[in-house]
C-alpha cells in the first residue's frame, strides 16, 4: 500500500543579484517516487542532489529562497504540498516521524531527554504525564538505550553521539507515525554504531510496517537497508526500482559511476572515480543535466532523456538505458 | 555544592582585583595634574597655609606612604574625607547609591521589558514590519546623544507640555520627604504609606528613567535579536519545528535558550550605563552617585574620587558575580565547568 506518493515535485531557489535581476535554480525536477508500507526506501546522490531539499519539500520545512513551485506529494490521502501550515504541524512529528542528521545539536539543549520526550507526545495530543513519561521510557528501551529510567533525566550534553542519535529515534518514534524519514540518520557515526541504529530503525520500521525514507550518500548502506532506491543527480531521479535491478543492472551512466566508484572497487584497481562538479543550478545544461559529465554523451543527449521503464518499476532516465542494461561496470 | 566552589573561586578573586583597583584609581588621581591644595586654600593663600593645607591632607608624604595609609583605612571601612562636603567619603556614598541605583534598575528594567520582547519578535519575523519599526527605534536609541534625550524630554514635557516636574531633584519642594529607611524616596514613601510623596517622588523618576530606558533599550533589542535570530536558525528549532511544535513551544524553546546570552548581555549593560547614568543624573539635577562621581573629578576632590570609583567597581563586581551566578544556576552545561 502506497504511503507517500511523490508527484512530479519542483523545488526553485529564487534569488535576487546586486544587480536586481532575479535568478532561478530548478533545484528539484519533476522528482516522482514512492514509498510504500512495510519498506525502506533510499535516496542517494552526491552532495547537492537536492536529497534533504525533497524531504524539506515533502515536510514543509523548506526555508527562503526556497520554495515548492509544482508537483504534489499525496500521504494518506492529502497533497501535503498544500495542505494549510496548521495541518501540517499536526502531521510533522506525528503521523510522519523525522530522523536529523545532528543529532546532538538539534536537542534542545536545556530540556532533559524524558521532558523532551514528553514535549513531543504533548504537542499534538493532550496526554496525561505519568502515561507519557511511561511511554517514553519504554521507547527509549525500545531503541537500546540502557538504564532508560536513569536516562530520561540526562541532558542532551551528556550523550555521546550514538546515544543522542537513539534518543532521536525514539523522538521520532514515540507517536507511533506511519512514515518515517531519516536525514542521513548516521552520518558521523563509527561504522559499527552505524550499523547498530540503521538494524534497529529496520526492525522497528518492519515490525510496526511502517514506511521508511532513508537518505544517505552510502550506497552500502542502500544495498543493506533497503528494498528499493532512488538515484538524484542535479535535482532529478535518474534511476529508481528495486535495490536488486538497480544494483545488479544498473542503466543509468551516473548510477554506473557511482557503483564503480566504491572503496573496493578501486582499491582493485576496476573502478573509477567519479569526476568533475556537480552542474550549476542556475545554468543547467539543456537536455540531461548529466551529459557534462557523461562518458558516453552523443548529439541526442541535447534533447531531454525519456523516462525508460525496464520493468518491475525500474526506470531510468537516460537514451541509452536500453543499451546499458546488463552491461558489466 | 557546585554553587558554593562556583562562589569560593570568585569571591577570592575579588580582594586582589579591588586592591588593583584602588591602587589604579589612586595613582591615577595623583598624577592627574590638579592641585587639591590651590583650590582649598584659594588664590589669596600665602605659602604657610598652603604648607598647613598640604601637611592636614598628608600630601607631604611619599606617595606609596599615602597609598599605605589609605589602603590601610579602605581595609577598616574608612574611605577618608571628602575635602569638599567634609563628610566621611562613605557616608556621601551610602547616602547616595541607593538614588543612583533606583534611577539605574527602573530605566534598565523598563529599558529590558520594552527591548528584550521588541527584539524577540522581530527575530520571529525578520525583516517584517515589526522588526524594521523595532530597528529603526533601536538605531535612534544609538545616535541619541544622553544629555540632549534628557533635555529635549524636559522641554518637551516640563516646559512646553507641563506634564512632568521640573527637572530639579527627586521629589516636590513642596513635599516632606518620608523618613529615610532604603535612601529612595519611591521605596520609602510607600513604606510610610505617605501617598503624597509617592506620587511626588514617581512624577520626578518618570523622565529619568524614561532617558535611561530608552539609551539602554537600544542596544538590548539589537542584542536579543541577534542572539534569537541566531537560535531561530539552529538546529534545535529547526528540529522542534521539524517535530511539529506548536508556535507557541517553540517561541518559549527560544525564549528559555535565549535566556542566558540576554542575561549576561544586560549585566554589562547595567554597569556600562552607570556612566549614562551619571549625565542623565546631571540634567536632572538627581543628586546620586553619579554626580557625586562627577563633581569630585572636577573639583580635583581625591578621597571622593577614589571612594567613587571603588563603589563602582565593587557594583561591577556584584553585579557580574550575580548574573554568573544566575547563568550557572539556568545552564546545566555550564555547572560542570566551573
Amino acid at each position: 500500500m502506497t504511503l507517500l506518493a511523490i508527484d512530479n515535485l519542483e523545488t526553485d531557489f529564487v534569488s535576487r543579484t546586486l544587480d536586481d535581476e532575479i535568478r532561478v535554480a530548478h533545484a528539484l525536477n519533476k522528482v516522482s517516487f514512492e514509498v510504500n508500507r512495510g519498506e525502506i526506501v533510499g535516496l542517494v546522490g552526491e552532495t547537492g542532489a537536492g536529497k534533504s531539499l525533497t524531504a524539506q519539500s515533502v515536510l514543509g520545512l523548506l526555508r527562503a529562497p526556497a520554495r515548492v513551485v509544482g508537483g504534489e506529494a499525496v500521504f494518506d490521502g492529502r497533497d501535503l504540498l498544500t495542505l494549510p501550515p496548521a495541518e501540517m504541524n499536526e502531521l510533522r512529528g506525528y503521523e510522519i516521524g523525522l530522523v536529523v542528521q545532528n543529532p546532538r545539536t538539534s536537542l534542545d539543549p536545556l530540556c532533559r531527554i524524558g521532558d523532551q520526550l514528553v514535549r513531543m507526545q504533548r504537542a499534538h495530543r493532550p496526554v496525561n504525564g505519568r502515561v507519557a513519561r511511561k511511554k517514553a521510557v519504554d521507547m527509549l528501551a525500545a531503541v537500546g538505550i540502557p538504564e532508560p529510567e536513569r536516562r530520561m533525566r540526562a541532558w542532551p550534553h551528556e550523550l555521546s553521539g550514538g546515544m543522542a542519535q537513539r534518543v532521536l529515534m525514539a523522538m521520532a518514534l514515540i507517536n507511533e507515525p506511519r512514515l518515517l524519514i531519516a536525514d542521513e540518520p548516521t552520518t558521523g557515526l563509527d561504522v559499527t554504531v552505524q550499523a547498530a541504529i540503521l538494524d534497529l530503525l529496520r526492525q522497528i520500521v518492519l515490525e510496526r510496517s511502517m514506511g521508511a525514507l532513508i537518505i544517505t550518500h552510502d550506497l552500502g548502506v542502500v544495498a543493506h537497508y533497503c528494498e528499493r532506491v532512488a538515484v538524484m543527480f542535479a535535482g532529478s531521479i535518474v534511476e529508481e526500482g528495486t535495490v536488486d535491478a538497480v544494483f545488479e543492472t544498473p542503466s543509468h551512466p551516473y548510477t554506473r559511476a557511482l557503483l564503480s566508484a566504491t572503496p573496493e572497487r578501486l582499491k582493485l584497481g576496476s573502478g573509477r572515480q567519479l569526476g568533475g562538479p556537480p552542474p550549476d543550478l542556475y545554468n543547467l545544461p539543456i537536455g540531461c543535466h548529466y551529459r557534462d559529465r557523461c562518458e558516453r554523451v552523443r548529439d541526442i543527449c541535447t534533447t531531454p532523456p525519456p523516462a525508460t521503464d525496464l520493468g518491475e518499476g525500474h526506470r531510468v532516465q537516460c537514451h541509452f538505458a536500453k543499451d546499458l542494461e546488463g552491461q558489466p561496470l | 555544592m557546585k554553587i558554593r566552589r562556583f562562589l569560593t573561586r570568585r569571591l577570592t578573586f575579588i580582594i586582589p582585583l579591588l586592591v588593583g583597583i584602588v591602587f589604579f584609581t589612586f595613582m591615577l588621581v595623583r598624577l592627574g595634574g590638579q592641585d587639591p591644595v590651590e583650590m582649598l586654600a584659594g588664590p589669596t593663600a600665602t605659602q604657610g597655609q598652603i604648607d598647613r593645607i598640604e601637611q592636614e591632607l598628608g600630601l607631604d608624604q611619599p606617595l606609596l606612604t599615602q597609598f599605605g595609609i589609605y589602603l590601610m583605612n579602605v581595609a577598616q571601612g574608612d574611605l577618608g574625607k571628602s575635602w569638599i562636603s567634609t563628610r566621611p567619603v562613605l557616608d556621601d556614598i551610602l547616602a547616595r547609591l541607593p538614588v543612583t541605583l533606583e534611577l539605574l534598575f527602573l530605566g534598565i528594567g523598563l529599558g529590558a521589558l520594552v527591548g528584550i520582547p521588541a527584539g524577540m519578535r522581530g527575530a520571529a519575523h525578520p525583516n517584517g514590519w515589526f522588526d524594521q519599526i523595532a530597528r529603526a527605534i533601536s538605531l535612534l536609541g544609538f545616535s541619541i546623544p544622553t544629555y540632549w534625550l534628557g533635555l529635549v524630554l524636559l522641554f518637551v514635557f516640563f516646559y512646553l507640555l507641563g506634564w512632568a516636574p521640573p527637572g530639579i531633584g527627586r521629589i516636590s519642594m513642596m513635599v516632606i520627604p518620608p523618613p529615610t529607611v532604603t535612601g529612595s524616596y519611591l521605596v520609602d514613601s510607600i513604606i510610610a504609606g505617605d501617598w503624597e510623596a509617592t506620587r511626588s517622588a514617581l512624577g520626578h523618576l518618570v523622565l529619568p528613567v524614561v532617558s535611561i530606558a530608552i539609551i539602554s533599550a537600544a542596544p538590548i533589542i539589537k542584542q536579543t535579536r541577534a542572539i534569537a535570530v541566531e537560535i531561530y536558525s539552529g538546529d534545535a528549532v529547526r528540529y522542534a519545528k521539524a517535530c511539529g511544535l506548536p508556535d507557541r513551544q517553540v517561541r518559549k524553546i527560544v525564549m528559555r535558550n535565549a535566556t542566558v546570552p540576554i542575561l549576561t548581555f544586560v549585566g554589562t549593560e547595567i554597569t556600562g550605563l552607570v556612566g549614562t547614568a551619571s549625565l542623565i543624573e546631571f540634567v536632572f539635577a538627581w543628586g546620586g552617585l553619579g554626580q557625586y562621581g562627577l563633581n569630585a573629578i572636577v573639583n580635583g576632590d581625591f578621597a571622593a574620587v577614589q571612594g567613587y570609583v571603588l563603589a563602582l567597581a565593587l557594583f561591577s563586581v556584584v553585579v557580574f558575580l550575580v548574573v554568573d551566578l544566575l547563568v550557572v544556576l539556568l545552564e546545566p552545561r555550564n555547572v560542570d565547568a566551573t
